[in-house]
């Protein structure tokens, strides 16, 4: 499996604060891979480094096997970090043509590329009136029409509509399965995510806290929730595998072992009403790797206190 | 890559047609208005000349084109041509910053190539005010030639071609070297107001400056005149091109040291800004 990008140790400081602090990565070529954190976690810091525009205080970085920043490699690289801006006095049309010239694509796909990301009817407009939805389209299409070998995209749905949405999702996608590009993101959707992403990274504070196939990742936090009676028999034959949640009992056992439980919980003459497989999202791995959000009462006292 | 870098920027500068107006359309406008203002009032002091011995007023009778173009050469890099220039310029140099479209672009050149294609199209703007404020002041004297009646000859042999080519080309220099100065203000504060300002301020304070070199015992050819005031190296390099009576007055040496000063007050602000540029955080637009 070859790495698109390698980082060993990076870091990166504003003054005191550690953005990336020894980070090391290693994201394979192809497929989607999703880059995960809360604010300030380093997501961005981490991309800026890999388009050039920030240099690392400490550490290695390589992206297609060369330096960050090294030209011949930042031609192969479409990004999209954070909304989009363009000269407002440019419409969609021209700026994908002024950035084609800029990068020397003689035959970028521009009316392909605006229809792609649906916004042909709007191509002959200025900028200036754009929607944070348009911006973003506009972004993608830029990112993208020079047939890059990775793109790189900072929440390429922000400010979209759920169909809009869908559609970028579709995008992302097809691009990484049909044309074979590999694609970076970072999103704070983490329903999107685990659609999209075969492989995920989550941040925190700087840090890798987690890193794997979203499958995997997912399938470590399941629980087997069994509803039926008696409970007391479940927990028995489970021991510390089992915990109460209301009526029900959680069973911390990995996927392929629900079928022998099941089979041995109905020998031994419980009823089983309902039993399926919970908490397998991406959300409560990220929380569980990140920290536990605020309570409500807390969120209630530090808004008083601000 | 660089020639890439060159034609995106000319191309979106072509598209700014508000910039292109105020950069490249006014000020040969003004003075093309200016021209023509300047012909009625001399049809009026033709109609006295009428009363003139009729060998002067015959003296008046052939319009030069060849001196307008001479003439208007030996003009271009004045006040209000460098100050509209540098509109363009300003805009050219500091507007990834304003707009936040480095990362757009950082991505598809080499940060020298960039800065160096700002420059470019820049160079390209600057020739094509210069050949817009000729062609001004042909139109003018054409024009003047229609309002007076007058015969409209053009005179332009090897002299004139080779003093034209030489004054424009230090016009050229002047101007590029005064834009310079807007680009290394507009890497290092990332402000097109900046951009714009500092460069005419720097340049106002030099013309005042300049005023005062002689009570510091400096003439207009020493070495400090024309290192600090490349307004000064201009002047001196035009009086060498137009020959004559003032040139006989100059020191030796004097050519060497003007395009000392001109080139030192181009390379370093471009050096400086192209080092600036080179390890500058562009995320921070």
């Amino acid at each position: 499996m070859t790495a698109v990008i390698e980082t060993t140790g990076l870091t990166k400081t504003y003054g005191a604060v550690r953005a990336l602090d020894g980070l090391s990565l290693s994201i394979p070529r192809g497929g989607v891979y999703g880059v995960l954190g809360p604010n300030g976690a380093g997501k961005s810091t981490l991309f800026r480094i890999l388009l050039g525009l920030i240099r690392p205080t400490a550490g290695e970085v390589r992206v297609l096997g060369q330096h960050a920043g090294d030209p011949a490699v930042m031609r192969r690289i479409g990004s999209m970090i954070e909304t989009p801006r363009f000269p407002p006095y440019m419409t969609a049309r021209q700026v994908l043509q002024w950035l084609a010239l800029a990068h020397g694509a003689k035959d970028a796909a521009i009316d392909a590329w605006l229809d792609r990301v649906g916004l042909t009817e709007a191509s002959n407009r200025r900028v200036r009136g754009f929607s944070v939805g348009m911006l973003q389209r506009l972004g993608v299409a830029a990112a993208l029409m020079t047939k890059p070998d990775l793109v790189i995209l900072d929440e390429p749905t922000s400010g979209m509509d759920p169909p809009g949405i869908q559609e970028m999702r579709a995008l992302i996608r097809s691009l990484a399965d049909d044309d074979g590009v590999t694609i970076i993101l970072a999103s704070h959707q983490l329903l999107e995510v685990q659609r999209v992403c075969d492989r995920v990274a989550i941040f925190n504070r700087g840090t890798l806290a987690a890193e794997g196939k979203v499958s995997e990742l997912t399938a470590a936090g399941e629980r087997l929730r069994l509803t039926a009676t008696p409970l007391a028999k479940i927990i028995s034959v489970l021991g510390d595998k089992a915990t109460l949640d209301g009526d029900a009992v959680l069973a911390a056992i990995p996927r392929a072992e629900g079928p022998a439980l099941l089979r041995a919980l109905i020998e031994q003459g419980v009823d089983i009403d309902e039993a399926r497989w919970v908490g397998a999202d991406l959300e409560s791995v990220f929380m569980a790797e990140t920290g536990p959000a605020r309570t409500d009462a807390q969120v209630r006292e530090a808004l008083h206190a601000g | 890559m660089l020639a890439d870098a060159i034609r995106s920027e000319s191309w979106r500068l072509l598209k700014n047609r508000t910039v292109l107006s105020w950069s490249l359309i006014f000020v040969p406008l003004v003075w093309l208005a200016v021209l023509i203002g300047g012909a009625v009032i001399d049809a009026k002091v033709d109609h006295m000349a009428d009363q003139l011995p009729p060998q002067l007023a015959s003296a008046r009778a052939a319009l030069d084109l060849g001196d307008t173009l001479l003439s208007a050469a030996g003009q271009l890099a004045n006040p209000a041509l460098l100050a509209f220039l540098l509109i363009g310029a300003a805009t050219v140099f500091s507007c990834d910053y304003r707009w936040e479209t480095w990362r757009l672009i950082t991505a598809r050149n080499s940060r020298p190539n960039l800065i160096m294609g700002k420059v470019g199209a820049v160079k390209l703007m600057t020739l094509a005010g210069l050949v817009l404020f000729l062609a001004a002041a042909l139109l003018g004297a054409a024009i003047k030639g229609v309002v007076l009646d007058r015969d409209l000859v053009f005179r332009f042999g090897g002299e004139e071609t080779r003093t034209f080519g030489l004054l424009f080309l230090l016009a050229f220099v002047r101007v590029v070297q005064f834009l310079m100065l807007s680009l290394l203000t507009a890497v290092l504060t990332r402000s097109q107001l900046a951009a714009l300002f500092v460069p005419l301020v720097v340049g106002v304070t030099q013309a005042f400056l300049v005023t005062l070199a002689p009570i510091l015992g400096w003439s207009a050819a020493d070495w400090q005149t024309l290192l600090l005031f490349p307004g000064a190296a201009y002047e001196a390099l035009k009086t060498v091109i137009l020959g004559g009576v003032p040139t006989a007055v100059l020191q030796d040496g004097v050519v060497l040291r003007a395009v000392a000063s001109l080139a030192l007050w181009s390379l370093v602000p471009f050096s400086l800004a192209l080092w600036w540029f080179s390890r500058q955080d562009l995320s921070k637009e």
